[in-house]
C-alpha cells in the first residue's frame, strides 16, 4: 500500500523556499494548487497537509454533485462545477467516476413547494435544467418512493435536477494529486504548519513540523480547521462554526434508486452506489466540535428517515458509518478573501457541506486570484466583508432550527 | 459517545435536549455606542478553538434557563468549570 502511494505522488524533497504554499491537502488545496502549476505557469509550489492526502472532508463527503442552489451568487459557480467533471476525467486521464443520475429534493408542504419553484426559477434562470415535479411524478422517476399519506410527512412532490449526479470523491483527490505532482507541485503529507510569519503586513515564511518556509503567499485552505487556524496564527476570527456531519451505507443491495434523493424535512439525502449500498447523510451535530464520533441517535434518525420515504428498506443493515466535519457559516457561502487584511494571505474556507461539488471550480479561480492578484468576479461574492455589512446571501431562508418546513 | 450537559436545575441530561448558544463572547455590547463592525464582531465572530471552550447553553426541551459551561470541543465532553469562573459567575 505503501509503495503504490509512492508511486501515485513521487517523493519530492522539502525545499526551503516556495512560490506559494498551499495549507491543506484536501480538494480546495489540491485543485487550486493543480491549476496554478497549470494555468499560470507557477510550479513551484507546496502542498503542505497535516495527515495524508483526502484524510478530512475530501473523503468523507458523500460525494453529490448538484448546481440547484438557491442564489444568483452561488448558481453560476456550481454550474461550472458540474460541466468540468467531464473535462477534468479525460485532463486528469483518471476516471472520476462520475454517475451522471440527477438529483431528486422532495418537498413535503406547500411551503416547501414554494421554497423550491423559488429554487427551479432561479436555476433556470440561470440556463440550469431544473424542473417541479409532482408527487406521481417522482413516483415515476424514483418508484420506491412512498408517496401514500402514511408517512408523517407525505410526499408534495420534488425538484428534479438531471444535470447532478455522483462524483467518485477518492478518484478526484488522487486524480488532482498526480496532476499536481506531474506540473511539479510539491505535496508534503504529515507536515503540520505551526505558524504563518507576517512582516510590514506581508505574509514572509511559514514554520511547519518539519522546517521553515519561505515564501509570498499562502493560502488557507485547512478546511474546518481554516478557521482556528487563522485565529491562532493571525488573529482573525471567521465567521464559522465548526460541526460534525455523519454518514453511513447500507449492505448492498439490488437497484432501486437511480437518483440521488434527499429531503429537507425528514434531513436525509441518499443514493446508491455503483456496489449497491445506499449512502446516506443526515445534517449535522446541534453542537460545534473537532471529533468525528458517531452517535446512536443519528444511526436512528437516518433508520426512520429512510424507512419513512422508502419502506422497502426495512431490515436493511447499516454496515459502515463515519463523521466529517462541516465549517459553516451564517448563510451557508464561503469565505474566499486574498491580500486582506495581510498580504499574500488568502482563504478558502466555510464551505460547510458544499466543498466537495465546488472543490474543482474553486480551485480553478482561486488560482486566478493568486497569480493575478485579482479576484475573479465569480468568487467576488464571497467575500468574509459582507458579514460585516450584515447583508448575509439568501442561500437558506431559516438557520440552525430545523422543521419540516425547511 | 454522546455529549450529556448538566443543566443548573435539572442536572445532568443528554445533549440532545439542549440548544447551543454559542462561543461565550462576554456581555452584549452596549446599545449606545454600538457599530456595525461592533455588532459584527459581536453576533458572527467565532475564535473556533480546538479544545476549550466557555459556551452558552438553554435547555430548550427542558426548564429553559440559559447557562454557561466549559466543553472540550476535541472529545465533544462537558469539563467542570474552573474555580475562578464559578466566583466570577455566581
Amino acid at each position: 500500500m505503501v509503495f503504490k502511494h509512492e508511486q501515485l505522488l513521487g517523493k519530492s524533497r522539502f525545499r526551503s523556499s516556495y512560490d506559494a504554499v498551499i495549507i491543506g491537502g484536501g480538494l480546495h488545496g489540491l485543485a487550486t494548487a493543480y491549476y496554478l502549476a497549470k494555468d499560470h505557469g507557477i510550479n513551484n509550489v507546496a502542498v503542505i497537509e497535516k495527515r495524508y492526502i483526502g484524510f478530512g472532508g475530501a473523503g468523507r463527503n458523500t460525494a453529490i454533485v448538484r448546481a440547484n442552489q438557491r442564489t444568483q451568487e452561488n448558481l453560476p459557480l456550481y454550474q461550472e462545477a458540474l460541466k468540468l467533471w467531464p473535462l477534468l476525467t479525460r485532463e486528469l486521464d483518471f476516471n472520476l467516476m462520475f454517475y451522471n443520475c440527477g438529483n431528486l429534493n422532495l418537498a413535503h408542504s406547500d411551503a416547501a413547494i414554494k421554497s423550491l419553484r423559488l429554487n427551479v426559477s432561479s436555476a433556470q434562470f440561470h440556463g440550469i435544467d431544473s424542473r417541479l415535479l409532482d408527487a406521481k411524478e417522482c413516483k415515476t422517476l424514483v418508484p420506491a418512493l412512498d408517496i401514500s399519506d402514511r408517512p408523517r410527512y407525505p410526499i408534495f412532490g420534488g425538484m428534479y435536477h438531471p444535470p447532478g449526479g455522483i462524483v467518485r470523491h477518492d478518484a478526484v483527490v488522487w486524480g488532482l494529486a498526480r496532476g499536481c505532482i506531474k506540473h511539479g507541485v510539491h505535496i508534503h503529507q504529515n507536515t503540520e504548519v505551526t505558524d504563518i510569519g507576517v512582516k510590514n503586513g506581508k505574509v514572509e515564511f511559514i514554520e511547519t513540523t518539519r522546517g521553515k518556509i519561505k515564501t509570498e503567499k499562502v493560502l488557507n485552505a485547512a478546511g474546518a480547521y481554516s478557521a482556528a487556524l487563522a485565529y491562532q496564527m493571525l488573529d482573525i476570527r471567521m465567521p464559522i462554526s465548526v460541526l460534525t456531519i455523519q454518514a453511513m451505507v447500507t449492505q448492498p443491495l439490488k437497484p432501486l434508486m437511480d437518483h440521488v434523493v434527499s429531503s429537507g424535512a425528514y434531513h436525509v439525502y441518499a443514493n446508491q452506489t455503483l456496489k449497491g449500498e445506499i449512502a446516506t447523510g443526515s445534517h449535522m451535530d446541534p453542537w460545534p466540535n473537532y471529533t468525528t464520533q458517531n452517535t446512536a441517535y443519528y444511526i436512528k434518525h437516518q433508520a426512520e428517515a429512510l424507512t419513512e420515504l422508502f419502506p422497502c428498506l426495512k431490515g436493511a443493515k447499516f454496515m459502515r458509518i463515519w463523521g466529517g466535519l462541516a465549517d459553516m457559516t451564517p448563510d451557508m457561502a464561503p469565505i474566499i478573501d486574498g491580500n486582506d487584511p495581510v498580504e499574500g494571505y488568502f482563504v478558502d474556507c466555510g464551505w460547510g457541506y458544499f466543498g466537495f461539488k465546488s472543490s474543482a471550480v474553486t480551485g480553478k479561480y482561486m488560482a486566478r486570484f493568486m497569480a493575478t492578484g485579482q479576484c475573479p468576479a465569480i468568487l467576488k461574492p464571497f467575500t468574509r466583508q459582507r458579514f460585516e455589512k450584515h447583508r448575509l446571501m439568501g442561500e437558506t431562508a431559516a438557520l440552525v432550527e430545523f422543521s419540516p418546513n425547511n | 459517545m454522546s455529549l450529556t450537559i448538566t443543566c443548573p436545575i435539572c442536572g445532568k441530561r443528554s445533549g440532545y435536549e439542549f440548544r447551543y448558544g454559542g462561543e461565550d463572547k462576554g456581555p452584549r455590547p452596549d446599545e449606545d455606542e454600538l457599530t456595525p463592525e461592533k455588532w459584527f464582531d459581536y453576533t458572527h465572530l467565532n475564535t473556533c478553538i480546538a479544545g476549550m471552550q466557555k459556551e452558552w447553553w438553554c435547555h430548550r426541551d427542558g426548564c429553559g434557563t440559559w447557562f454557561k459551561i466549559y466543553r472540550d470541543t476535541r472529545t465533544i465532553g462537558e469539563v467542570p468549570l474552573p474555580v475562578e469562573d464559578k466566583i466570577k459567575d455566581a
